[in-house]
């Protein structure tokens, strides 16, 4: 049972940790593409014609 | 080298990573229900050896980031391409992540199995010298002040940091240590049971497929950033905006201008 929690504590950090890197790169995207918009004065989704 | 980086170039897409985000959350689930509930637990560790199914395939991704790197490092040296500086970049904080990781599972596993979080095995001691080795690459990322020179000195980096990859995967043969040894890549037949490999082949391709989301997803991030460095005389000018109605001035009433009546 006392095993149970070092299982529970490893699958929780692994879940945990993947999870908040995908956060943190989401948070990143976010700035860059605010910035560059700003910059640019182009709203967000906008993509070149061809 | 060419189709390599063109391989990584379709993970950009965004249908490729959003296919690749619910393949990697079902391998994960997969891994997590099989390796908790369906597996039997270990005959002498009992259920602590479930942290096998995370650990292994961590470390896994550990060592084919670091890969990715040496390969994309190789290549930025050899062509001057700057997406080559990209992928490595991507590929080493990915391996940064993924290391940590392994780390903290070993430790957690190693408490109860050993009786310690930490001691200073060969196993251990490598892939600690591993972390520092590219937290460095990050930080040297970080200090350059140029593009082109940060990619330069993160490459030569990158590929002398590699060495210490094998170092790593033969600490258990080369010296004694309490870490034990190759289980399933090994000479021979592997020395685990069916039910249990399996699992952990899952665990390694739903670990992988988390690497190449994330390294996808990164991959964007890199490209926006680049993009919001550069000066912003480099950016294209902002498209004109149509005049609207309140932009045009109103005609002024005079003496002078005949007005229709007249």
């Amino acid at each position: 049972m006392h095993d149970l929690g070092y299982v529970a504590a490893g699958y929780t950090i692994t879940f945990a940790m993947l999870a908040g890197y995908r956060w943190h790169l989401a948070v990143r995207a976010r700035r860059a593409r605010r910035y560059v918009s700003t910059v640019t004065g182009r709203a967000r989704g906008w993509r070149r014609r061809p | 080298m060419r189709h390599l980086y063109r391989a990584l170039t379709v993970l950009g897409n965004y249908r490729a990573q959003r296919v690749m985000g619910i393949a990697t959350l079902a391998g994960l689930t997969a891994t997590v229900v099989i390796g908790l509930f369906v597996v039997p637990p270990d005959a002498t560790q009992g259920n602590v050896q479930r942290l096998m199914y995370v650990h292994v395939p961590a470390a896994w991704v550990t060592f084919l980031a670091f890969g990715v790197v040496f390969i994309a490092s190789i290549g930025y040296l050899k062509t001057g391409r700057i997406q080559w500086d990209r992928v490595a970049a991507a590929s080493a904080e990915i391996g940064v992540l993924f290391c940590a990781l392994t780390i903290a599972l070993g430790s957690l596993w190693g408490r109860p199995v050993w009786g310690t979080w930490w001691t200073w095995d060969p196993r251990l001691t490598t892939t600690a010298v591993l972390l520092l080795i590219y937290v460095g690459y990050l930080s040297l990322r970080k200090v350059a002040d140029s593009p082109v020179r940060r990619a330069k000195w993160a490459a030569v980096v990158g590929v002398v940091g590699f060495i210490d990859v094998p170092i790593v995967h033969e600490s258990v043969v080369w010296w004694r240590s309490l870490h034990q040894q190759a289980t399933v890549v090994r000479l021979g037949a592997p020395t685990i049971v069916g039910s249990m490999l399996a699992t952990l082949l899952l665990g390694f391709v739903a670990f992988s497929l988390a690497y190449g989301y994330l390294m996808a997803v990164r991959m964007r991030v890199g490209r926006l950033e680049d993009r919001s460095a550069v000066p912003v005389s480099s950016l294209s000018a902002p498209r004109a905006r149509r005049p609207r109605p309140a932009d045009i001035p109103a005609p002024v009433a005079s003496a002078d201008v005949p007005t229709s009546r007249e």
